[in-house]
């Protein structure tokens, strides 16, 4: 008789908790995907984004989920398989997210193509379930459950990968950012370039932050710099670029005007980079 | 590889050697975009936009007749509100006259774009040149 009482409140406890990682995913999916619902370029790249290209973005999307999942995710993961269910949901969550939201702002009618309105929705979905999927470890984080756990070196890195890619596509889209581009001198872009690297390091190393990283005592600060900062920012240019490309935003420029508006979409992708280290 | 406890991480002190792989090439990498920029810096001369216009192709549509051309920027400054001007002319004469704005034509880049005319440009001269455009 004890035993059964006891299985159903474990039952009823592991419902409750399952409904409150939800509700968490849908607070995480509006506070992070909001600023981008709202943002008119990205209404817009329901139609003229190539579908080729949001097809790969939203297919990359499934991996990175995992991988967070696998880290944070809506409860404790630690197997591949709850990882990619947690992944499914997040996903869930971003779309029925996205939906309520462009629904409720009047940017889905009755008469707009089913393709525009199919490709504003799975575009927002991306952040939305990136949104849902940190949803739980920004609002509900304990900070006790990674004690002692260990992170491998390509984990740091795909971590910086997941940062960066989150707020490039917040700012890829915008038309100010080629506008930035376009008005910057070379000389802006080399101390955006150091001031980035700079900015990345510091926050992850010198300021005391809550999860910020440290040194042992008789390594050379050089040494973080260059197993963790120079990739990380390496990685913030890769994923610039491909959010760039992704946007349709490199077109038929030379290469140097390509390299200003990756620089400038760096800065804050390295922030993002820097960012992830520190609360994923 | 790190480690985490106390809501701190720790970098460990015995890296594996792809950790310092992947640092050197990155600081490679790193190294190489800021030298090319220094060098795109000194040498390249800030010149005002300087834009030339190609016809591309025209063909009947539905309700006339498109004309479409790429605007090259030669310089090394982008040009902002590019107003461009087509016209069909029959000697001095002007049968229509339409206009477009590209938004941005970047520096040392390419847009494309299209005017559209209710008359059928053959048989009459198409003359699509660029009219002004701002600093951004």
């Amino acid at each position: 008789m004890a035993g059964e009482t006891t299985s159903a409140d474990d039952a009823k406890n592991e419902f409750n908790s399952f409904v409150t990682g939800l509700g968490r995913g849908v607070a995480g999916a509006l506070f992070l995907a909001l600023p981008m619902l709202m943002t008119m370029e990205m209404w817009y790249l329901g139609f003229t984004i190539a579908r080729e290209r949001l097809l790969l973005l939203l297919l990359l999307n499934i991996p990175l989920l995992i991988l967070l999942a696998h880290r944070i995710g809506f409860e404790e993961t630690f197997t591949w398989r709850e990882a990619i269910r947690d992944a499914i949901i997040a996903y869930g969550i971003g779309i029925v997210t996205s939906v309520i939201v462009l629904a409720a702002l009047g940017l889905l009618h009755a008469d707009m193509p089913v393709s525009e309105a199919v490709a504003k929705i799975a575009l927002q979905s991306v952040p939305a379930s990136i949104g849902a999927m940190l949803g739980r470890s920004q609002l509900g984080h304990d900070d006790t459950e990674d004690d002692g756990k260990e992170t491998p070196y390509h984990g740091e890195l795909l971590m910086m990968a997941a940062g960066a890619l989150f707020l490039s596509l917040n700012i890829a889209p915008t038309d100010e950012m080629m506008v930035l581009a376009y008005k910057m001198s070379i000389w802006h872009a080399i101390v955006v370039t150091v001031l980035s690297i700079a900015l990345m390091h510091g926050f992850v190393y010198a300021v005391s932050f809550i999860g910020g990283h440290e040194l042992e005592p008789e390594t050379p600060w050089w040494h973080a710099f260059v197993r963790f900062t120079l990739p990380g920012y390496v990685i913030a240019l890769a994923i610039s670029i491909f959010a760039l490309w992704i946007f349709e935003r490199l077109g038929d420029s030379s290469a140097v005007e390509i390299m200003l508006s990756v620089i400038v979409l760096g800065f804050p992708a390295s922030l993002g980079a820097a960012a992830a280290r520190l609360i994923l | 590889m790190t480690k985490s406890d106390q809501g701190r991480h720790r970098e460990r002190q015995d890296p594996h050697w792809i950790e310092w792989l992947t640092g050197i090439v990155s600081a490679l990498l790193v190294a190489a975009i800021l030298g090319w920029l220094t060098w795109e810096a000194f040498t390249r001369k800030a010149t005002p936009p300087d834009l030339v216009v190609t016809v591309l192709t025209t063909e009947k549509t539905t309700a006339g007749h498109r004309v479409a051309f790429d605007i090259y920027n030669t310089a090394t400054t982008t040009a902002a509100a590019v107003t461009v001007i087509g016209r069909l002319t029959d000697g001095d004469r002007v049968i229509e006259e339409n206009d477009v704005t590209f938004d941005y034509v970047a520096a040392e880049s390419k847009s494309t774009g299209a005017i559209l005319f209710q008359n059928d440009p053959a048989g009459h001269t198409v003359d699509i040149r660029p009219a002004g455009y701002t600093d951004p």
